[in-house]
């Protein structure tokens, strides 16, 4: 029964297909920024970018590994099949010293190399010495449901009067490193950017800080990825992404004129939705 | 098992999990339940106990009028809803039968399939609001303070006035969109678009409504002798559905609009509003007693509310009233003890007689008790305490003008009372800017004891 090796060999030969197929589908890849036609390959922020550069790497090494294995395997079981009575016989040996250090020292000495590869891009992503030296954009702290984000109004410090509160609702410039200060005020979050490949837990009792930057104005998604209750698939906030500076400074204007208003709306003829 | 049974059993769960969700807005049966009032003997309010005529007849007006299921949605003429639910439920009635409704846009002409009010409610609120609305979906046990009851129609946070005024349109959607700070009503901006959450809101007016005229039929039908044939009549349905609905319609011209500008937040505007909060009177205000509630030092520990321990003994930690009113005197006595044994401590540790609490267990117990039931109630009948205004965080929104209807009308249904009529307006604003300058100095209350003493003796002094 040799052809049931060539069944092995279809299930192989699709997983190598998904393979090469993902990284030209938009919707197998990994999420991208806004504007996908601006080439979905690529995250949008440089910390993304390194990131995906690792993970296309592992992605090869694991697929060269995972070819090599199952053609090996395919060889194996088509050439060596059972040839009935006729057949030479197979001999039983128990261990091989030769073949377990082989099969030891590559794969370690894969793991030491990924390891020592990935240091810098690690180090420039979560080492706080690598925060950079900007005025924070908000500190954001993680409730059980909900992001609730504070920005410094005009005198660009954090925890005093004139800072302007947000619920779900982040907006920072294109180009520009935006620095949060991460908190939580009761369980485990985290703080996950998808499309900017940046996740980040929220510890109570800690501020923690975390960067991110994008090259592409737009609308993102944030969302909680620690199971953090039974609200946790709510807790998503809407990421707005400014083209320029300027852009921002008026939505932050606009939005602390809203905060500090003291007299009745003008009216709002509320026809949405009739 | 046959294998054609497991083959059936399986592909049935297959097919099952790939299309079980499908329509999962709509799916499912689900009734209203009866209110509390309906068969249940009731305290304070009307009740329809041992009554099952009339009970009928309130059922069947309530269906007449809302519908008999909640995806069965019907609205009364004349309640301000497009004609059939349009809107509240994504099926529109025509004919026989029914249809999806679409909802065309109105500046890009894009059609958009509407979810209804229903079907939102149903994803994102029924499990704290419940199925009418009344508050006991089935998260709500997990939850302090509980989600609101919308059936009496009383809404806390609204820019309206006088008494117990319905919200506007406006002051919901603050609510839906901005969430209530401190509590765990969430906030849906990000969830839901401005179309959604107006269909929302409709929802909740609808279900508001229901519960109202709910409420009004019992308080009628409770006056009706219990064999009387007639029961309640067409004209007393129709009494009870017109007032809740003028109330509703009536709401846009109540907004309550500050006649002055807010004050600049200068020191002298925060120390004054200062003491005003801690009750010294100035030019033509009142004194005003927010201390009471809201303790000296702002902390939400004023003494017409139980002790903060009490409370959250009770609520929090579940234990009978009078348990936590024991264990706190225990524990009352305890410090007391250990007091005298400092240098100084106020026992002086001379006799033996002074070791007891000043106040007896029995005179303890009755105060605590009547605080709890007169006090820390709702209209509700929830467990309610004053809010700590050291935190910063404003359950209504910390906008001036948030703060402004807050001090000027107050909280409905949470006991903080309106003190528009009390304040003039430019004090409002001048205890707006204490309040919001507090959490950033928490030393304004420092002395407050001192303040207060001096406050409130000035006038005393002048009137003599
Ligand atoms: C996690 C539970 C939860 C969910 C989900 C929830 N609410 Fe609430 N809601 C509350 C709580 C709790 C309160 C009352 C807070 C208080 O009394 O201080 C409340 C209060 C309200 C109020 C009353 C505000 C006032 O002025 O009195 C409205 C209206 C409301 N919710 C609407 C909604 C709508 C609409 C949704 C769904 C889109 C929703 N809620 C979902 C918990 C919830
Ligand atoms: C009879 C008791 C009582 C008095 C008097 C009172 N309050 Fe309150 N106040 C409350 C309660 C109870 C709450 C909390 C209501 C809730 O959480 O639903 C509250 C809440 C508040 C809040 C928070 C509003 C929000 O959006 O979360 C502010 C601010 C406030 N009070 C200010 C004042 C000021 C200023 C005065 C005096 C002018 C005052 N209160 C007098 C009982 C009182
Ligand atoms: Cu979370």
């Amino acid at each position: 029964m040799r052809y049931w090796s060539l069944l092995f060999a279809l299930a192989a030969i699709i997983s190598v297909g998904i393979f090469a197929y993902a990284p030209i589908s938009p919707e197998w890849w990994l999420p991208a920024g806004p504007n996908v036609s601006a080439g979905h390959l690529h995250s949008v922020s440089s910390a993304g970018k390194q990131i995906d550069s690792l993970f296309v790497i592992i992605l090869l090494i694991t697929g060269i590994v995972f070819i090599g294995t199952q053609v090996a395997l395919v060889y194996a079981t088509y050439f060596f099949v059972d040839k009935g009575p006729n057949g030479r016989k197979a001999s039983y040996f128990h261990g091989s010293q030769r073949l377990e250090v082989i099969w030891t020292i590559i794969p370690a000495a894969i793991l030491v190399f990924i390891a020592l590869y990935q240091m810098g891009t690690w180090a420039s992503v979560k080492f706080r010495s690598a925060a950079p030296k900007v005025q924070p954009l908000a500190q954001v702290t993680a409730r059980q449901f909900q992001w609730v984000i504070r920005y410094p109004g005009e005198d660009g410090k954090l925890e005093t009067k004139d800072d302007l509160f947000m619920v779900n609702d982040l907006h920072f410039v294109k180009g520009k490193q935006a620095l949060i200060y991460l908190k939580s005020s009761d369980v485990l979050h985290s703080f996950f950017l998808p499309a900017l490949r940046i996740k980040q837990d929220a510890v109570p009792g800690l501020t923690i800080p975390v960067w991110f930057d994008t090259d592409q104005a737009g609308h993102y998604e944030l969302v909680c990825a620690e199971l953090c209750g039974w609200g946790h698939y709510k807790m998503r906030g809407n990421v707005t992404v400014h083209e320029t500076q300027e852009e921002f400074d008026q939505w932050l204007q606009s939005a602390l004129k809203e905060q500090s208003r003291d007299q009745v709306a003008a009216v709002v003829t509320g026809s949405q939705g009739r | 098992m046959t294998s054609r049974l497991r083959f059936v059993l399986i592909a049935g769960s297959i097919s099952f999990l790939l299309t079980g969700c499908g329509d999962a807005f709509n799916a499912g049966t689900i009734s209203y339940k009866d209110s509390e009032q309906f068969t249940k003997k009731q305290k304070d309010t009307p009740d329809l106990d041992g009554k099952p005529q009339l009970q009928e007849a309130v059922r069947k007006a309530l269906a007449d009028l809302f519908g008999p299921r909640p995806q069965e949605i019907k609205v009364p003429a004349g309640s301000g809803f497009p004609e059939g639910g349009r809107y509240l439920a994504n099926y529109e009635k025509v004919g026989d039968g029914v249809q999806d409704i679409v909802y065309t846009e109105a500046n890009s002409g894009k059609k958009v399939a509407v979810v209804g009010g229903y079907g939102l409610y149903r994803k994102y609120c029924l499990h704290c609001h419940g199925v009418q609305g009344a508050g006991d979906g089935p998260t709500a046990e997990f939850l302090y303070p509980l989600p609101r009851d919308y059936r009496r129609g009383v809404f806390k946070f609204t820019s309206t006035a006088p008494s117990n005024p319905k919200p506007t349109r406006a002051d919901l959607k603050k609510t839906i969109t901005h969430g209530l700070h401190g509590t765990s009503m969430p906030a849906f901006e990000a969830l839901m678009s401005g179309s959604e959450i107006e269909q929302v809101i409709d929802y909740v007016i609808f279900l508001s409504m229901r519960g109202e005229v709910e409420r009004n039929l019992i308080s009628i039908a409770a006056l009706v002798d219990k064999d009387d044939i007639n029961g309640i009549t067409a004209d007393d349905i129709k009494e009870s559905l017109d007032t809740v609905v003028n109330n509703w319609k009536a709401t846009e011209t109540l907004v309550v609009s500050p006649k002055a500008r807010r004050t600049e937040p200068t020191r002298e505007s925060v120390l004054r509003g200062r003491d005003i909060f801690l009750g010294k009177k100035f030019g033509t205000g009142q004194p005003v007693a927010c201390t009471d509630c809201h303790g000296l030092h702002a902390k939400g520990d004023g003494s017409s509310f139980v002790e903060r321990n009490i409370f959250d003994k009770v609520v929090f930690r579940r234990k009978s009233l009078d348990t936590a009113i024991e264990e706190r005197y225990k524990e009352l006595g305890d410090e007391h003890k250990s007091a005298q044994w400092q240098p100084g401590g106020h026992g002086g540790g001379h006799d033996s007689a002074s070791s007891e609490l000043p106040e007896t267990f029995d005179a303890y117990k009755n105060r605590e008790t009547t605080n709890w039931d007169k006090g820390s109630k709702d209209d509700w009948g929830n467990p309610l305490r004053a809010a700590n205004l050291n935190l910063g965080v404003y359950k209504g929104g910390r906008r001036p003008i948030d703060l402004y209807w807050r001090i000027a009308k107050g909280i409905n249904g949470a006991k903080m009372p309106a003190h528009g009529n009390l304040l003039p307006d430019d004090q409002i604003w001048d205890v707006v800017n204490f309040i919001l300058a507090l959490p950033y100095e928490p030393d304004l209350l420092k002395d407050a004891e001192q303040i207060k003493k001096s406050v409130t003796a000035a006038p005393a002094v002048t009137q003599r």
